[in-house]
């Protein structure tokens, strides 16, 4: 009878589960039908001039809908829907949200408040920005970013270097918009930064596309940690850093030796055809293709010099790995 | 009392118990992943924001095994290179095809010999060559002399380029944002090393280019007591597991694995049935030996579609390698039970599947033939029988039940009121008849794998009727 009555129980949870989302869809319909037209016109002239009351239930549908078309919309559209929010009391309704809603309420309220750049709720955000909840304070980030980059990224930054439960990616894409002033807080931080936290620095710095100064570089690549110094040559832009570049290529790691012989693929000069000729013997495959691939990015070495290469070497691997990047390239 | 009263009692006792112990278990897991699920909803609304990629998101090798698939292959491929990620490249085995698989990827992709620098990191079969696209420059073709499925995936590992692998059935039909749903673990924690995805029954579907369009139930019996099982399996099967870190299997129609480690754990297992269980055993009783932190993560989205037996011998031969596969999972790996540092997929998550899915049907099965037999002859009460009907089959329609409240909870996945109630039924059903004789061949599984040598690609009877040709 107990398993029975359980079932049953469960039998009517579906069922009013299934309800309850019915009724919900109603209701966004509902919302969508009488909010649509007035954002679309909106978006496309000048708001009206009278809004019809937002009454509460139609509250959070309503921010969804606003929401979802900010995700579609820029400039002075963007401008536009944020008039309409503004008077209708979404961010204050956003602060709210943020105070005391729940996780999912909160989270609807952060994006809300990222998209009206409410630098009111700064402290708001901020807060939620330090909790633990990854998905929450990453998303808290991103709208204190764009509320105020500059000041978001002068007290964010040792938060989201030590933060490792905000992927980098996710980071990188919140910080697109602010490569400057990211750039420059990255930069003057860098080397006061501890090991760990100047990898993600890197990698961030990377992911945005920051170059860093060459002598900082050199620094780095002259530290003696191996995940620095991958890091450091993934950066690597600068000809000035040749000759550091050219010592990593007889690292005992081999991931140093492929991200050397990767940047000399950008920087590198002539003599360094015989130093990338050198790694195709390397004993590690990685090396050895990452090399033969830097050797046919050098902007003076032609298709026939490597195939010529590939015909006088007497080591095999190298002339197969030679032969495997010229297929590679010329199939695009 | 006599002895054998007493040999009686103790028999029905220890059933009761097993029958408790059991549901008790995944009743647990129920809770456990009804926490996990409420958490995900919570974030739906995430999933909205658009997609931007930063360059950093880890590039993946999709490796796509293929054993006489000449029927099927170009349309999987070509949905494959369809698939939503910023950098992918696609690695299809023919695995010695009898047929023209060969012949159709040169055809339909323009394939070309690649003179590969072949890097062997895990011995397989011989290759004969490998082809590239001209079409598509991501799209590679080894050709190699059969050595079954584990095999094939490790000459896949060999010639991939990227960090993270993504081994996938030829004829699986994937959702096209499926790669990015399934590596957000490995983005969000560095010692993440395999994600897998719940894998769902197509058959009832309408799928177009290669993607599902609608989605539908069955007619076929056979199909819908599968669609509710899948349902069980995954949403507080695996996901549940997943929690406490301790999901011992990650299907092979659908898992994402960090290389590094696949390998150093040695790859696939060759001349296996269950590669898939057997290589995320493994790896649990290698990194908890080394006292490595990891996660083994899975991502309850719908990801992965398949085409579910329809006929009864079909089902019952899946059923029979699944059953062997799984003996030779855990039999090849005792050392993780035995481990002082086994945790969660040691100490609960392994001895869990020993007792409950290894020995389950034998126990199973002999408790309804003694329970039946002992109340025919009244050697035990109506009340005691009774309880045993209730534990078997009362807390089996419970937690299918649950398995369909976890459905509603979290993906709605079957829109119309008529599948749910469709689906309703069927859990009611599926304990009368259709359990027990999945026991039935789960044993014949365990009795063949006790007896028998290894066994090769599975033949499995495919209708495609819900592919729409485009």
């Amino acid at each position: 009878m107990g398993a029975l009555a359980l079932t049953l129980l469960l039998g009517a949870q579906i069922v009013h589960l299934r309800m309850a989302l019915r009724r919900h869809e109603r209701l966004e319909k509902a919302v969508i039908a009488k909010w649509r037209p007035l954002l679309t016109a909106a978006l496309a002239e000048a708001p009206p001039d009278t809004l019809p009351p937002l009454p509460p239930r139609e509250r959070l549908p309503f921010l969804r809908l606003w929401l979802h078309l900010h995700l579609s919309v820029r400039g002075e559209a963007s401008t536009a829907l944020n008039e309409v929010a503004y008077r209708l009391g979404c961010d204050g309704i956003a602060r709210e949200l943020l105070r005391n809603g729940n996780r999912s309420e909160r989270l609807l309220g952060v994006l809300v408040t990222g998209h009206l750049r409410d630098s009111s709720a700064w402290g708001d955000l901020m807060q939620l920005a330090s909790a633990p909840d990854s998905a929450t304070s990453l998303q808290a980030l991103w709208a204190l970013v764009q509320a105020d980059a500059d000041k978001a990224m002068r007290e964010m930054l040792p938060t989201l270097l030590r933060r490792e439960d905000w992927a980098l990616p996710q980071v990188a894409n919140i910080l697109q918009d602010a490569q400057d002033i990211c750039a420059r807080y990255l930069s003057e931080a860098l080397m006061q930064l501890e090991a760990g936290h100047l990898v993600r620095a890197l990698h961030l710095a990377e992911a945005l596309r920051v170059t860093l100064p060459a002598a900082q570089l050199a620094t780095l690549l002259r530290s003696g940690n191996t995940e620095l110094a991958i890091a450091a040559l993934r950066l690597v832009q600068d000809p000035v850093l040749l000759d550091d570049v050219r010592q990593r290529l007889v690292h005992p790691e081999w991931r140093v030796r492929v991200h050397a012989s990767k940047a000399l693929g950008r920087i590198g000069d002539r003599s360094d055809i015989a130093r990338l000729q050198d790694m195709l013997g390397d004993a590690q495959w990685w090396v050895r293709y990452r090399a033969a691939q830097a050797l046919l990015n050098l902007p003076f070495v032609q298709a026939g010099d490597v195939e010529a290469l590939a015909a006088a070497t007497t080591d095999r691997f190298a002339a197969d790995m030679l032969r495997h990047a010229l297929s590679e390239r010329d199939a695009g | 009392m006599n002895l054998h009263q007493a040999i009686v009692d103790f028999t029905t006792w220890f059933i009761l118990v097993y029958f408790i112990l059991l549901n008790g278990g995944y009743l647990l897991l129920n809770l456990l992943s009804i926490a996990s699920l409420r958490r995900k909803g919570q974030e739906r609304i995430l999933e909205d924001l658009p997609q931007v990629y930063s360059g950093l998101e880890p590039p993946i090798s999709l490796l796509v095994p293929a054993y006489n698939e000449e029927a099927t292959i170009a349309a999987s491929v070509r949905s494959m290179l369809q698939l939503a990620y910023s950098e992918l490249e696609i690695i299809v085995i023919n695995d010695g095809s009898k047929d023209g698989t060969l012949e159709v990827l040169k055809k339909e992709f323009d394939l070309h010999p690649f003179p590969e620098a072949y890097r062997i990191q895990l011995e397989t079969k011989p290759v004969n060559g490998i082809f590239r696209s001209t079409r598509y420059p991501n799209l590679r073709v080894i050709d190699k002399v059969n050595g079954g499925k584990a095999d094939s995936l490790n000459a896949g590992i060999n010639a991939s380029r990227y960090p993270l692998f993504c081994g996938v059935d030829a004829d699986s039909i994937l959702q096209r944002d499926s790669l990015q749903r399934v590596v957000k673990p490995f983005l969000n924690d560095a010692t993440v090393v395999a994600t897998g995805g719940t894998v769902r029954v197509a058959n009832g579907c309408e799928v177009s280019g290669g993607f599902l369009t609608r989605v539908g139930l069955p007619d076929n019996i056979w199909a819908l007591f599968q669609v509710v099982e899948y349902l069980r399996a995954f949403l507080f099967g695996r996901l549940g597991w997943s929690t406490v870190n301790g999901m011992l299997i990650i299907s092979g129609a659908f898992g994402l694995f960090r290389k590094e480690v696949v390998i150093e754990a040695g790859g696939y297992r060759p001349k296996t049935i269950g590669e898939d269980m057997e290589l995320v055993v493994r790896m649990h009783r290698l990194l908890r030996a080394r006292r490595q932190p990891y996660r083994i993560e899975f991502v309850p989205d719908p990801v992965c579609w398949t085409e579910a037996p329809e006929d009864r011998q079909t089902l019952r031969n899946q059923r029979i390698r699944w059953q062997r596969g799984l003996s030779e999972s855990l039999s090849a790996n005792w050392g993780l039970v035995f481990s002082r540092n086994g945790g969660a997929p040691g100490w609960a998550a392994f001895p869990f599947m020993l007792l409950f899915e290894w020995l389950g049907p034998l126990v199973e099965l002999g408790g309804y033939i003694f329970m039946a037999v002992a109340f025919a002859f009244g050697w035990i009460s109506w009340q005691a029988f009774a309880v045993f009907l209730f534990v078997a089959i009362g807390l089996g329609i419970l937690l299918s039940a649950s398995g369909l409240l976890l459905e509603e909870m979290s993906f709605h996945i079957y829109p119309e009121p008529r599948h749910l109630a469709m689906l309703a039924l069927i859990v009611l059903l599926e304990n009368f008849g259709y359990r027990q004789i999945n026991s039935w061949w789960r044993l014949v599984g365990l009795y063949r794998w006790a007896t028998e040598g290894e066994a090769s690609w599975g033949a499995m009877t495919r209708k495609g009727n819900w592919q729409r040709k485009v």
